[in-house]
C-alpha cells in the first residue's frame, strides 16, 4: 500500500511560509527582517495556489520561499545583527550610569557587518553582477547628490555615505572613459541615461550597463520615503559597486582605488580627479595599493590645504591645465592635457586588452570647449568616454591663447548672435553646437553636420532626440531570453540544412517578411520577421540574403506593385477568410490564446499607426504654415 | 461583708477566664508586677493604668455590669458556679436557682447608695468605692493580675459599644468605659430574684463605625417590597418583633414647604438622587434620613477611593523599631570564622595573570594591536567562477526596460499628448498609466526642469525588489499563426457549393420547414408552414406540383431513395401522406410507384392495421384517399399519433420511420409500405427522442435523444452502443454513407464529428455556428458536409474518411454560405445534398429555398 499523504506536509505548504512565521522561525524583528531580505536578495513569492501555500486559509499573506528562511537560519549577518543588538543595549547602559570609559571600550569593538559574502553568495559570477548593475549605479547616481536630511526631522544620510557614492560613480565613469566602454547616452526627461558595454570575463561576452542620472536639480523628496529601506539598499550597492570596480580595474591593470588629486577635487573636478596609477607587474596588488593610499591620506591632504591657502587668488584660472605637467610622468592623466597625445596613443599597445572599434573613440581628434552653462558632468564624461578632449573655462574670451587654438567644438547650450559668435572666434577655426549634438553623434557612432541650418547651432530648432533603444525588448527577463535562445538552438540542431535550403524560401515568404523588405529601415518589423523566420528554422544568414534580395526586388519595381494593387486586395480578403475557415479547426484553447495575441498585437500596430497619423497630421500643419 | 463580697466575685470571674493551672502563680505576684506585664497586652494594658487612679472595685463594677448586659454569659457563669461547689455553698444559700453576679451588684449597689438612684451620680458611687476596700489590696492585686486574661468578648462589646470599634485613646481611656458604675441605669425589680432589683439601661446610641451603626436598620421585614405594608398602619417590626408605626407624613406642600424653609434639604435629594443605595433603609422606614456633614464627607471619600476616615494618614512616618540610630546590632550574626580566601590573594588568578604576562614579554601578546583588518575590497570573482545551477524557484528581478522617444527631452512632435490624451492620462490611476510621465518637449537642454518623481520611482523600484511576490509566468513568444492549423487549400478540395444558382420562392414568405431532392436528382419538394407541398424543377426553380394537404405546417417532406419509384412522403399534424407525382414522371416509373403504394390495399384492405405477428400500432391507421385526392397523386394516408417532425427511408425504399416528439412511447414508428404496417420498435424510449436515421448498409437503427445518441441492432433487438454527445440539446443528425461516421448538430452551436470506430465520444466538436444549428448533412457521393445555422450561413465542410482505421478523418472547413434572411430569429431551416452531383438545397425561414451550385 502506498504511503498515505498528510494535507500541509508536502508541495505547496511545504515550500512556502508566510511572512509571520519567518518572523517566529527567525525570531527577529520585522526590521531585521526586512534588512536581512534586502541584503540576501530574498523576495517573496506568488505561489500558484495560495490556499495550498497558506494551509487551507485564504487570509492575505505574504509568502516566501521556506528554503530561502532556512538558509537564513545561519546567516552569518543574522548572528552581526544580535551581537549589535548587544553592543547597543552594553553602550546604552554605560553612557546611562556614565562610564564613558567603558563606553569608549565598546565603541572601539563595536561589531561591524561586512557584506563582502554576499556580494559573492548573491552573484557567483562577475556576469551575473554586470547584468544586475543597473539598480545600483542609478541609485548611487541618486545619492551622489542628496542633502544629509532628505526628509527634514527623519532618517538622514551620513555625508559619508554622500561622498562614498560619489566616488563610486566617478571610478566608474573614470573606467569608462578609459577604456571607451559607454555606447549610448539619452536625454530624457528624467535624466541622462547612459549604457556601457562591459567586458563580463576572458570569453569575450560583455554585458550591457544602463544607469539613470538625475538632472543637476534639487531632488523633491516626498515624505512617504523611508531613507532606511534606500539605505540598506545603498549599503549592498556599494559594496556590490566597489567590488565590481575592483575587478574592472584590475582587468585593466589598474590599481583600485585609483587615487584621488584633492586639488583637482577641491577645484571642483568631475572624473577627473583621479590619478590612475597602473599596477607593478611583478609586485602584487595588495602591498602597492596600501603604500599608494597611506601616501595619498595625510601628506598630500595637508598639502593641498596649503596650496589651496596659498591659490586663494587663483579662483578663476584653468586648473585643469595647470596641474596636469606637475604629474609624475608614469601616470595616466584624462584631464586634458595637449602635450600627451602621442603617448596615449602609443597607450592602447599595452593596456586595454579588447581591441576597441574605432567607432567609440569618435570624437579623438577633437577638443571641446564646455560652455558655463553646460553640465560638465555629463558632457565631459561622453566626450571623453568617446575619445575626445574637453576644455572647461569661466568664459571664452578669457581662453589662453594657445588653448583656444586647439579647440575644435564649442559646447554652447544658450542663443548667441553670429556676430558675438565670430567677434569671440577671431580667427579659430570652431564648430559651434548645442549639447545634443554630441549625444546623438554618439548613438549614430557619427558626426552629424553641425553648421547653420542643421539645428544644432546655438539657438537653432534641434531636430528630435530619440531613444537609442527604440525597438528593444519591452521587458528583459533573463531567464525567459535564455529559455528562448535554447529553444531556438535545439530547433536550428533539428532541422536540417538541406531541408532549409529545400524550403528556405517558401517559408521565407510570409507577410512579415515582404513588410520587412518593402521598409528595411523599420527595425521592428525586420526583427519580427527575423523572428518568424527564425521560428521557422531559418537561419540567420539565409534570412539576411532573402531580406536583401526581397527589398531590392520591392525596389525596383513599385510600378508593378501598384498595378497589381487591386486583384491583390482581393486575394488578401480571400486569404484572409481562408485563414478565417481553418480557425474552426482550432481548440478552444488554442482559440483563446490566439484572441489574446491578436488583441496584444492589434495594440501595438493601433499605437504605431496613431503615431503615424500623428506624425502625418503634424507634418500637413506645418507645411501649411509654411506655405502661408 | 464586704471584704467576703470581693472575694468571692472576683474569684468568679477568674475562674470563667482562666485555667486553673495559671491561677496559683498569677496569685502569688505582687500588683507591681501584674502593672509591669499588663503593659505587654492591649487589653489589660487598660487595666494597668486605669489601677493606679481608680480602685479594684472599678474592675469589678466592670464584671459585673459586663454580667448584665448580657444573658449568655449569665448562663455561662451559672454553669461556672456550679462548677466550683465551694464557693457555690454559700451562693446557694442565696438561691436555688442561681442568682448571677449582675442582681449581688445591684443588690449591693442598692445598698451603696440608696438615694442615688437617678442616672447622673456616677462619681459618687466611685468616689464611694475607695473608701470600701481600702484593706484588700492584695487580693485585689491579685484579682487585677488574674483580670488580665479574662475572656475578651465581654470587653469587646464594652469597647466597640463606647468607642466605635476603635482602640481606646485620649479622653477615653479616662476610665468612662460604662456608665454602669455611674449608675444610670434604672433599677427595676428583678425578674429572676425575688425581691431583687436589676438595673435597666437606656439603649445605646451607637456611634459611627460601631457594629450595629451599621445594622441600625431597625426594620425587619427584610428584603420584601415595602408596599406590602400600605394598607397596614405600620411598615414592619424591629429586633424585638414590635411593630414599627408608619411616621407621620405630611403631604405635598408640607413636603414643599420643608423644601423652602430648610436648608438642609438639599442633602435629602442628594439622599435620594445620588445614593439609591441608601435610601433603602429610608423605604424601610418610610422617613427621610438627613445625612450629616460627617457622612456626605465619608461619600465624598468613598466616591473618591479614598479612606472613608478622615483622620487616616495613609503617610505616617515609620516608627523605626529594629533600625535607625541607637538600634544598632553589637553581636554578629555567625560565630563562623572569616575564611581564608578572603585576605589571602587567588593563587590562580596570579598564575592566570602571570601566563598573561609572560605573553606579552615573549611579545606573543601585543596589547592594544589594532585588529587586522580584511582588506575593504579584492577580487571576489575570477574566471572559473560558475553559476548556480538553474532552479525553478530562482527567479531574478526583471530590469526596467530600457526608456523609449516618448521619455526623450526633446521628442518629435507626434509624441507629445494631444487634448484628449491628456486628460486621459490624467484621469487614469496611477497604475493603469501607460507612461508614468507626462511627455514633454523642451527646445533647448538649459530648459529641461529636475524630474519631481525621481526619488519617488527609485524608491518604488527598492520597493518592487524585496517587497513584491515574484512569479513564474510563461510568456509565449510565438507566432500567433503557428497556432492555426495546417489545413489543405479549399482550392485543392474542389468542388463544393460556392454560390446560389436557383432560388425558389414561396408565397407571402411562408416559413419553408423543411425541403428534399429526389433520388434522380430531378425535383425538389418543400414543405411550408401554408400547409402546402410543392415540387419544384431542380433546375429553373419552377413549381411543377403542388398539394394542399391542409393540416397546418408541413412538418417534414422526404423522397424515397429508390430511383425506380417516386414516392415523396409529406407528414403534417397526426398524418404522413404519400404522395407521387404522377403525371411528372415516366410511365414506368409511374406504374411501380403505384404497384408499390397499391399492393397493400388490394391484398388485405380490411385488416392493415393489425394483421401480422409483429407489435402492431393500433393507432397507425392506413387509409387510401378518395378517388379525386388519388387522381391529384396524394396515395395513402398514414393516419399517427402526435406531429411527426422527422421522416426518414430506409434505403431500398420501402420502410421508412417518423419521428414524433409529442406521442410519449410512440414517438418513433417504423412503417413498412409494402404492406401497410406500423411498428413501434421501442416500447419505451428514453428520453425525448429528437432524431431517426437507418444506418446506410446494416439493419441498425440511431436514434438521438437530446442529449445521447443510441445505435440499436434491428435485428437482434438490442443496444449496440450509446454516444456521449456532450451537447446540451441535439438538434440534428446525419450518418456518413460509409456508416462509421456520425454529425450531430445542436442548438448549443455546437457540430460533432463521431467516429464509431475510435470512441463513443466526439472526434471534434466544432463550433462555429453564432446561433443554433438547424440541419446537418453528408453528402451521398461527395466528401463534403454541410450545417445550417439559426444566423442564417450554411457552413460547407469538406470530411474525408479513410479506409485506413488508423487515420483520422479530415475536415476542412471549405466555405460559408450566405444568402438566407434571417426572420423571426430564425435562418436557414433544412437543407439537402443533391444526390449526384455537388449541390446543396437549402430551405430558410425567410419563405426561399435556394439551390447552391459549384
Amino acid at each position: 500500500m502506498a504511503k498515505i499523504k498528510r494535507r500541509g506536509e508536502s508541495g505547496a505548504a511545504k515550500n512556502y511560509i508566510t511572512r509571520t512565521q519567518a518572523l517566529k522561525k527567525l525570531q527577529i524583528s520585522l526590521s531585521d527582517f526586512r534588512r536581512l531580505c534586502i541584503l540576501k536578495g530574498i523576495y517573496p513569492r506568488e505561489p500558484t495556489n495560495k490556499k495550498k501555500a497558506n494551509k487551507g486559509s485564504s487570509a492575505p499573506a505574504s509568502f516566501y520561499y521556506s528554503k530561502d528562511i532556512l538558509y537564513l537560519l545561519h546567516e552569518p549577518l543574522l548572528q552581526k545583527f544580535r551581537e549589535h543588538k548587544t553592543f547597543a543595549k552594553k553602550l546604552a547602559r554605560a553612557l546611562g550610569r556614565g562610564e564613558w570609559a567603558l563606553a569608549a571600550g565598546l565603541e572601539e569593538r563595536k561589531p561591524l557587518a561586512r557584506l563582502d559574502h554576499l556580494v559573492k553568495e548573491r552573484y557567483p559570477t562577475f556576469k551575473q553582477a554586470l547584468q544586475d548593475l543597473n539598480d545600483p549605479l542609478s541609485l548611487l547616481c541618486l545619492f551622489e547628490r542628496l542633502p544629509r536630511d532628505p526628509v527634514p526631522g527623519k532618517t538622514q544620510v551620513p555625508p559619508e555615505i554622500t561622498a562614498e557614492c560619489g566616488k563610486l560613480v566617478a571610478e566608474w565613469k573614470v573606467w569608462a572613459i578609459r577604456t571607451h566602454a559607454l555606447r549610448k547616452v539619452f536625454l530624457s526627461i528624467k535624466g541622462v541615461y547612459y549604457e556601457c558595454e562591459v567586458p563580463a570575463g576572458r570569453s569575450g561576452e560583455t554585458v550591457n550597463v544602463r544607469w539613470l542620472e538625475p538632472w543637476e536639480f534639487k531632488q523633491t523628496v516626498p515624505a512617504d520615503v523611508d531613507f532606511r529601506i534606500l539605505l540598506t539598499f545603498l549599503d549592498l550597492y556599494r559594496t556590490l559597486t566597489s567590488f565590481v570596480l575592483f575587478k574592472l580595474y584590475t582587468d585593466e591593470n589598474l590599481v583600485y582605488p585609483p587615487q584621488l588629486d584633492v586639488k583637482l577635487d577641491e577645484a571642483g573636478q568631475g572624473v577627473g580627479k583621479f590619478k590612475l596609477v597602473e599596477r607593478a607587474p611583478e609586485v602584487e596588488a595588495a602591498p602597492a595599493e596600501t603604500k599608494d593610499g597611506k601616501r595619498i591620506t595625510k601628506k598630500d591632504v595637508k598639502k593641498s590645504i596649503k596650496s589651496i591657502a596659498h591659490a586663494g587668488t587663483a579662483e578663476g584660472m584653468e586648473v585643469d591645465e595647470e596641474v596636469p605637467e606637475v604629474k609624475e610622468e608614469q601616470d595616466e592623466e584624462f584631464v586634458y592635457h595637449p602635450s600627451k597625445n602621442d603617448e596615449e596613443a602609443a597607450d592602447p599597445a599595452n593596456a586595454p586588452p579588447t581591441p576597441r572599434l574605432p567607432d567609440y573613440t569618435l570624437f579623438s581628434p577633437y577638443t571641446f570647449y564646455l560652455s558655463r552653462e553646460t553640465s560638465s558632468r555629463t558632457w565631459e564624461f561622453v566626450i571623453r568616454a568617446f575619445g575626445g578632449k574637453v576644455v572647461t573655462a569661466d568664459s571664452i574670451a578669457t581662453l589662453d591663447p594657445t588653448v583656444a587654438s586647439q579647440i575644435t567644438h564649442i559646447l554652447l547650450d544658450r542663443p548667441m548672435e553670429p556676430a558675438v559668435m565670430r567677434k569671440l572666434q577671431g580667427d579659430h577655426k570652431w564648430t559651434w553646437v548645442q549639447p545634443q549634438w554630441v549625444a546623438d553623434c554618439a548613438n549614430l557612432r557619427r558626426l552629424l553636420p553641425a553648421g547653420e541650418g542643421s539645428g544644432y547651432e546655438p539657438g537653432g530648432t534641434l531636430p528630435p532626440h530619440v531613444s537609442p533603444w527604440d525597438g528593444e525588448g519591452v521587458n528583459d527577463r533573463p531567464w525567459l531570453g535564455v529559455e528562448a535562445r535554447a529553444a531556438a538552438t535545439a530547433e536550428d540542431e533539428e532541422s536540417g540544412d538541406e531541408e532549409m535550403a529545400v524550403d528556405g524560401s517558401e517559408v521565407l515568404d510570409t507577410p512579415a517578411m515582404r513588410a520587412a523588405a518593402e521598409n528595411p529601415a523599420d527595425s521592428t518589423l525586420v526583427h519580427q520577421a527575423e523572428l518568424e523566420a527564425e521560428a521557422s528554422g531559418v537561419d540567420h544568414a539565409a534570412f539576411k540574403k532573402h531580406l536583401a534580395q526581397l527589398s531590392k526586388s520591392r525596389a525596383e519595381g513599385p510600378a508593378d506593385t501598384k498595378k497589381n494593387k487591386k486583384p491583390a486586395a482581393a486575394a488578401a480578403a480571400a486569404a484572409a477568410a481562408e485563414e478565417d475557415q481553418r480557425k474552426i479547426m482550432m481548440t478552444g484553447k488554442k482559440q483563446r490564446l490566439y484572441e489574446k495575441m491578436q488583441y496584444s498585437n492589434n495594440e501595438r500596430r493601433q499605437e504605431a499607426d496613431k503615431l503615424e497619423s500623428k506624425r502625418q497630421a503634424i507634418e500637413k500643419r506645418k507645411k501649411k504654415e509654411g506655405k502661408k | 461583708m464586704p471584704p467576703k463580697k470581693t472575694n468571692q466575685r472576683p474569684q468568679r470571674v477568674v475562674q470563667s477566664a482562666k485555667p486553673a493551672a495559671a491561677r496559683k502563680p498569677a496569685a502569688k505576684r505582687s500588683r507591681e508586677e501584674d502593672r509591669e506585664e499588663s503593659t505587654y497586652a492591649g487589653e489589660t494594658l487598660l487595666n494597668g493604668k486605669l489601677a493606679p487612679e481608680e480602685d479594684d472595685e472599678d474592675d469589678e463594677d466592670f464584671e459585673i455590669d459586663t454580667g448584665s448586659s448580657n444573658g449568655d454569659l449569665e448562663d455561662f457563669l451559672d454553669r461556672e458556679a456550679l462548677d466550683s461547689p465551694a464557693d457555690d455553698e454559700e451562693d446557694e444559700g442565696d438561691d436555688d436557682e442561681g442568682y448571677n453576679t449582675s442582681d449581688i451588684e445591684a443588690m449591693e449597689d442598692a445598698s451603696d447608695d440608696e438615694g442615688d438612684l437617678d442616672d447622673t451620680s456616677s462619681v459618687a458611687s466611685s468616689s464611694v468605692a475607695p473608701s470600701t476596700v481600702p484593706d484588700s489590696n492584695l487580693t485585689l492585686d491579685q484579682l487585677i493580675a488574674r483580670h488580665t486574661y479574662k475572656p475578651d468578648e465581654n470587653m469587646d462589646i464594652h469597647v466597640s459599644a463606647a468607642t466605635g470599634g476603635r482602640p481606646l485613646v485620649g479622653d477615653e481611656k479616662s476610665g468612662k468605659f460604662s456608665s454602669a458604675k455611674e449608675g444610670t441605669g434604672r433599677l427595676v425589680p428583678s425578674k429572676f430574684v425575688k425581691g431583687g432589683m436589676t438595673r435597666e439601661y437606656e439603649d445605646i446610641e451607637a456611634g459611627y463605625g460601631s457594629e450595629s451603626s451599621t445594622e441600625e436598620n431597625t426594620n425587619t421585614i427584610g428584603n420584601v417590597p415595602i408596599e406590602w405594608y400600605d394598607d397596614l398602619p405600620h411598615i414592619g417590626y424591629d429586633v424585638n418583633g414590635r411593630k414599627i408605626m408608619r411616621p407621620a407624613k405630611g403631604d405635598e406642600l408640607d413636603k414643599f414647604l420643608a423644601t423652602v424653609e430648610d436648608p438642609d434639604s438639599w442633602q435629602v435629594a442628594l439622599h435620594i438622587t445620588r445614593l439609591p443605595e441608601l435610601t433603602f433603609s429610608d423605604k424601610l422606614l418610610q422617613q427621610q434620613v438627613q445625612l450629616s456633614d460627617r457622612e456626605l464627607d465619608i461619600i465624598r471619600r468613598l466616591q473618591n477611593a479614598e479612606n472613608p476616615d478622615a483622620d487616616y494618614d495613609p503617610y505616617q512616618s515609620t516608627i523605626e523599631w529594629f533600625t535607625g540610630k541607637g538600634n544598632e546590632m553589637t553581636m554578629p550574626l555567625s560565630a563562623a570564622p572569616e575564611p581564608k580566601r578572603r585576605f589571602v590573594p587567588s593563587k590562580w588568578e596570579h598564575k592566570k595573570v602571570m601566563k598573561i604576562v609572560r605573553a606579552i614579554r615573549e611579545g606573543r601578546i601585543v596589547p592594544n594591536k589594532p585588529a587586522v583588518e580584511k582588506p575593504k575590497v579584492y577580487g571576489i570573482w575570477s574566471n572559473d567562477d560558475v553559476e548556480n545551477p538553474p532552479h525553478a524557484m530562482y527567479m531574478p528581478a526583471p530590469q526596467i526596460p530600457p526608456p523609449k522617444t516618448v521619455e526623450s527631452y526633446n521628442p518629435p512632435e507626434e509624441y507629445l499628448f494631444d487634448e484628449e490624451e491628456r486628460r486621459e492620462w490624467e484621469q487614469q490611476e496611477k497604475e493603469d498609466r501607460k507612461v508614468d510621465f507626462m511627455p514633454q518637449k523642451h527646445d533647448a537642454l538649459r530648459r529641461v526642469p529636475g524630474y519631481e518623481h525621481f526619488v519617488q520611482e527609485r524608491f518604488e523600484r527598492c520597493l518592487d525588489l524585496y517587497l513584491a511576490p515574484r512569479t513564474r509566468k510563461v510568456k509565449l513568444n510565438i507566432d500567433p499563426e503557428s497556432l492555426v492549423p495546417k489545413l489543405p487549400s479549399p482550392k485543392e478540395l474542389r468542388p463544393f457549393p460556392t454560390n446560389c444558382a436557383v432560388q425558389y420562392r414561396h408565397p407571402a414568405n411562408s416559413r419553408v420547414r423543411c425541403v428534399s431532392v429526389d433520388a434522380r436528382g430531378e425535383w425538389v419538394a418543400s414543405g411550408s408552414e401554408d400547409g402546402i407541398v410543392r415540387v419544384w424543377d431542380l433546375g429553373n426553380g419552377r413549381e411543377v406540383w403542388r398539394w394542399n394537404l391542409k393540416g397546418g405546417p408541413v412538418q417534414a417532406v422526404e423522397w424515397s431513395p429508390n430511383k425506380e419509384e417516386c414516392i415523396l412522403s409529406a407528414a403534417v399534424a397526426g398524418r404522413i401522406y404519400l404522395l407521387a407525382p404522377l403525371a411528372l414522371i415516366s410511365p414506368h416509373v409511374a406504374q411501380a410507384t403505384l404497384t408499390h403504394l397499391n399492393t397493400a390495399f388490394s391484398s388485405s384492405s380490411a385488416s392493415t392495421s393489425n394483421t401480422a405477428g409483429k407489435p402492431q400500432v393500433p393507432d397507425a391507421k392506413w387509409v387510401r384517399p378518395s378517388e379525386d385526392e388519388r387522381d391529384r397523386g396524394m396515395m395513402v394516408i398514414v393516419e399517427v399519433q402526435g406531429t411527426p417532425k422527422q421522416l426518414t427511408w430506409h434505403r431500398k425504399g420501402d420502410y421508412f420511420a417518423s419521428v414524433a416528439v409529442d406521442a410519449s412511447n410512440k414517438s418513433v414508428l417504423i412503417h413498412q409500405l409494402s404492406k401497410h404496417q406500423t411498428q413501434s420498435p421501442f416500447k419505451r424510449t428514453k428520453g425525448a427522442v429528437q432524431r431517426v436515421a437507418f444506418h446506410p448498409h446494416k439493419p441498425h437503427f440511431f436514434v438521438a435523444t437530446q442529449r445521447y445518441v443510441r445505435l440499436y441492432d434491428l435485428v437482434g433487438q438490442q443496444l449496440i452502443k450509446t454516444l456521449m454527445t456532450g451537447l446540451k440539446w441535439i438538434s440534428s443528425l446525419d450518418v456518413h454513407p460509409l456508416g462509421d461516421n456520425l454529425i450531430v448538430g445542436s442548438y448549443d452551436k455546437k457540430l460533432c464529428w463521431f467516429d464509431l470506430d475510435l470512441s463513443t465520444k466526439p472526434y471534434k466538436t466544432l463550433r462555429y455556428h453564432t446561433k443554433a444549428l438547424r440541419a446537418v448533412a453528408y453528402h451521398r457521393a461527395y466528401p463534403l458536409f454541410a450545417s445550417a445555422s439559426d444566423d442564417g450561413s450554411i457552413q460547407i465542410f469538406h470530411g474525408t474518411v479513410y479506409s485506413d482505421l488508423m487515420q483520422n478523418p479530415l475536415i476542412v472547413p471549405l466555405k460559408v454560405l450566405r444568402g438566407h434572411q434571417i426572420t423571426d430569429g430564425l435562418g436557414v431551416l433544412d437543407l439537402r445534398w443533391h444526390p449526384t452531383k455537388p449541390w446543396l438545397i437549402s430551405s430558410g425561414a425567410d419563405g426561399e429555398v435556394r439551390l447552391w451550385s459549384s
